[in-house]
């Protein structure tokens, strides 16, 4: 080939992919501004949500308590139901908006000094009453000497909270729910360890990674038993890592689950 | 005499529950939508309790209470209402003056509790 055919070549080569880099800027550029619409818009949606469904909820619970006047039974239980009902929805539009605002990388750690059992303990008073009534066992075990956490105490609730309010949603009744905290070493550096496990329905291999993933529903199906989001566990995963950890699951369908996440150990000044 | 609670809130559905919530339990009780009306209605009645919605449409809820502190005409308490709890929130709230911050919706038998604690 000639010599000036092969620089005319490559100046030309060197334009179209110029060209090509531009083009792809733009679409990512394009892209990224559409994203960040989308969780505006999750966020805005989730407020607009939030505020008639604290009318409704105040409304109902001031029928419940017979403030204006006494209630039948058959009364009394159908307001308990409008406010359970309400209560799940702002659960849902709560995670709906932390997964936007982790989406835009708008959460942020307060981290402080606190032990997980605290912690624990206080999610698992609060899940008694729902574990009484599906006739499950609830138990929790605590090895001795677990060191503190520097952590965001509310983002980490957030989590046990998440994975027990799980263990006992897809484990039927007889059936046992446990957590488990414990100290491990993880590339040297202690951490805390917390276990909450089932023997619910479990969760088959394949399906492991596709728990995380947000919006993603092991069972799709508008039938399904189990509802939710879809978004629990790809926040408790960002809350973690934020926080520091890691965490994952052993399961097997019919062999109930077992999810795990650490935490680095506070600092030992 | 009966206590006089102020509610700031822009949501008129909000409001209105607390409205009956409060009344039905012998208090007094007026209703802002917005940061002027709330200044208002402390100058116009000494207000003992004050529930205060963080988002207005003219401004920052918080700001309620430097305004009405310069008028001489703050609540003896006042309680934050917002919707989530998150430490940098509750931070703003206690340096902006507020007694309490609470997450929307806070169940009426803790809220009674509260201002029932606030007014006696």
């Amino acid at each position: 080939m000639h010599p000036v055919d092969s620089t005319t070549t490559a100046e030309h080569r060197v334009l179209q992919l110029e060209e090509a880099l531009n083009e792809a800027a733009q679409i990512n550029a394009e892209l990224q501004s559409r994203d960040a619409l989308k969780t505006q818009f999750l966020a805005n949606i989730s407020h607009d949500l939030r505020t008639p469904l604290t009318a409704i909820i105040t409304h109902a619970e001031i029928l419940r308590d017979g403030i204006l006047g006494p209630l039948s039974d058959k009364q009394r239980d159908s307001v308990a139901s409008i406010i359970s009902g309400g209560r799940q929805l702002l659960e849902a539009v709560g995670e709906i908006l932390t997964y936007a605002r982790g989406a835009a990388n708008q959460l942020t750690v307060s981290p402080s000094e606190f032990h997980i059992t605290a912690v624990v303990a206080q999610v698992a008073a609060l899940n008694e009453p729902l574990v009484a009534k599906k006739g499950l066992s609830l138990s929790v075990d605590v090895t001795p000497g677990v060191p503190s956490l520097v952590a965001d105490r509310e983002q980490v609730t957030h989590v046990v909270s998440n994975l027990l309010g799980n263990a006992i949603a897809f484990t039927p009744a007889g059936g046992r729910v446990w957590v488990t905290v414990s100290t491990t070493s993880e590339i040297g550096a202690q951490h805390v360890q917390v276990e909450v496990g089932d023997t619910g329905i479990g969760i088959a291999p394949e399906h492991h990674d596709l728990v995380f993933r947000e919006f993603a529903q092991v069972d799709p199906s508008p039938s399904r038993r189990h509802h939710g989001t879809g978004l629990g566990l790809t926040i408790a995963r960002r809350l973690v890592e934020l926080n520091g950890g890691r965490i994952w699951l052993e399961s097997r369908l019919g062999e109930g689950s077992r999810f795990y996440f650490i935490l680095p150990a506070g600092d030992p000044r | 005499m009966r206590p006089h609670i102020l509610i700031v809130d822009d949501s008129a559905d909000v409001t209105g529950a607390l409205r009956v919530l409060f009344e039905e339990t012998g208090n007094d009780v007026s209703v802002a939508n917005t940061i002027r009306d709330a200044v208002a209605v402390a100058d116009a009645r000494a207000v003992d309790v004050m529930l205060l919605d963080l988002t207005l449409p003219d401004g920052d809820g918080l700001s309620v209470l430097s305004t009405m502190r310069s008028r001489a005409t703050e609540p003896r308490v006042t309680a934050a209402l917002t919707g989530r709890a998150e430490p940098e929130i509750a931070a703003r709230c206690t340096a902006a003056g507020c007694q309490a911050v609470l997450v929307k919706p806070v169940p009426i038998a803790e809220l009674l509790r509260r201002v029932r604690e606030w007014t006696t």
